[in-house]
């Protein structure tokens, strides 16, 4: 990962269609343009894993689905807690057999319509499974397959996260993505003294920011002006050694710009 | 093993509103999804068939837009659907729906189990999966937690109720209802969603089942709805566990699990 920082390879994410969907091709066709365009573009693909707990198809089902270029290197693929045991593995399984190194292992948003790992099902005795569960069972069933990194809360009391995130370092998280931030945040300055882990900022690249809120679960003031390009532009600055994962990016608006803001 | 699951289309959202005049819910303009009990009823057929081979048949009575509820059940493993439909169906109470779903299953023809959810998160009455059974004279389990093939011909289920469960062993042919602790659904994939987009599904009308018109829609509905109003508002209660902490754990979550919420 500190490769893709120094190549400055921007992260974007990229949401799978949602099962609810009622045109599954559209929706299908529109992935695969924009999975086409940021794999041209040199981005790192990151493909989220039923984000807010809503049923989305799989990552690996659909590039193998649509016939999508994998470029090892530039393709994460997000995973969380909320699968069967079955499920969990086939999708490392078919990880594998497209060529999937990097994965970002969390614990995830949860629904009633989404089963949930269970600590005897990896192996370990745990009350509830987390990503630190996760890391452990993927390191230790597939030895040096995957490449793996973790998410980091500066919004969360930051004693608890801080010691979560050793554990996540002693299970095997080699990077760390934060939740979005709009600006300089103190959290993650304290984070970055700490930690000598490649960090990839989260940059919210949506004008609206009530969704943000409901994300990260905490409120953002009515009336905060936010111009994403700007935002970016700026956490760019303050802070040169870390990588950036834009989430919402507009292929059309955005991505023709934020070339010119890393430089 | 011949499996039928009876589903049923309800609305999306708890905020459904009752036509002061028919006493009926309104469906009109609210999204439509599949009965969440009836998830669990259908992987629990999916997964007998998975053990034990045979067919999961899908069967909804209901409009012509509740086929999206057949396709999800495809999606979830159901080798066929079928759509019940037609306007002598139409105003059918849970008695009238029973019979024309008993009849469906008759014409089916050779099913060794019948599987609902426990009830419809619509009408809540859990009337129907009993209806089926009486209507086919069949025995029938309600509220189950747990089934198991027994010997040739006969099922042991566990059978929910207030202060925990009865084993009870049932005679195949048989109506199970289901509840959640049975089983966790499984999540379509993209290619079994792409295929249940694809599959035929039949639309029988009641002169296909056989169905006597007299017994169906309001003809054939004893139920007279007089009046509708809320509950009374529950009280908030505090309920001291005591006793050793394995105990009190295993009560805990015994309550909790009597009121869905863990």
């Amino acid at each position: 990962m500190r490769d893709h920082i120094r190549q400055k390879i921007y992260h974007v994410e990229a949401l799978t269609p949602k099962q609810a969907t009622a045109d599954i091709a559209g929706d299908l066709e529109k992935f695969a343009e924009k999975y086409r365009t940021l794999h041209a573009a040199g981005c790192t693909i990151c493909i989220t894993d039923n984000p807010m707990g809503l049923l989305s198809f799989q990552g690996t089902e659909v590039i193998e689905h649509l016939g999508l270029p994998v470029d090892p290197q530039r393709l994460c693929l997000h995973l969380n807690t909320f699968h069967s045991k079955r499920d969990f593995d086939a999708i490392l399984e078919a990880c594998i057999g497209l060529g999937i190194e990097w994965l970002l292992l969390i614990s995830g948003d949860g629904s009633v319509r989404l089963p949930r790992l269970s600590g005897r099902e990896l192996g370990c005795d745990v009350p509830a499974v987390t990503s630190v569960e996760l890391l452990k069972y993927v390191h230790r069933e597939y030895p040096g397959r995957f490449r793996t990194g973790v998410a980091y809360n500066p919004y969360e009391p930051q004693e608890h996260e801080l010691e979560k995130m050793r554990r996540k370092i002693g299970a095997g998280a080699e990077f760390a993505i934060t939740q979005p931030i709009l600006e300089k945040h103190p959290a993650l300055d304290h984070f970055l003294e700490i930690f000598d882990l490649p960090v990839i900022v989260e940059a919210w690249m949506m004008k609206k920011l009530h969704l943000l809120s409901e994300c990260v679960g905490y409120e953002i003031p009515e009336g905060t002006v936010h111009d994403p390009l700007e935002s970016l532009a700026k956490l760019i600055a303050t802070y040169p050694a870390c990588g950036f994962y834009l989430s919402f990016l507009g292929m059309k608006t955005q991505l023709p710009e934020i070339g010119g803001l890393w430089q | 093993m011949n499996i039928v699951v009876l589903i049923k289309q309800v609305p999306g959202t708890s905020e459904v509103s009752i036509d002061p005049e028919t006493k009926r819910l309104v469906r009109e303009g609210v999204s439509a999804v599949l009965n969440p009990f009836d998830l669990y009823a259908l992987e629990e057929g999916v997964r007998i068939r998975e053990r034990s081979g045979g067919r999961v048949t899908a069967v909804t009575m209901g409009p012509p837009q509740a086929e999206a509820a057949l396709r999800e059940a495809l999606s979830c493993g159901a080798d066929e659907a079928i759509l019940l439909s037609d306007r002598a169906f139409a105003g059918s109470d849970t008695w009238a729906t029973s019979y024309a779903l008993a009849c469906a299953v008759k014409k089916l023809g050779a099913v060794d189990l019948v599987f609902c959810g426990k009830q419809a998160v619509d009408g809540d009455t859990a009337q129907v999966g009993p209806g089926v059974a009486a209507h086919l004279d069949w025995p029938q389990a309600t509220y189950v937690s747990h089934c198991a093939l027994a010997a040739e011909g006969r099922m042991q289920v566990n059978r929910m109720h207030e202060d925990g469960y009865d084993v009870v062993d049932i005679s195949l042919p048989a109506v199970v209802t289901v509840v959640k602790d049975i089983n966790q659904p499984r999540v379509p994939t993209l290619k079994s969603c792409l295929a249940s987009r694809q599959a035929d599904i039949p639309v029988w009308s009641a002169a296909d089942v056989a169905a006597d018109a007299a017994l169906l829609g309001l003809k054939g509905s004893p139920t007279r709805v007089v009046k509708i109003e809320p509950p009374p508002p529950r009280g908030n209660a505090t309920v001291v566990v005591s006793g050793n902490p394995r105990d009190c754990a295993r009560t805990l979550i015994h309550e909790l699990r009597k009121k869905s919420l863990v």
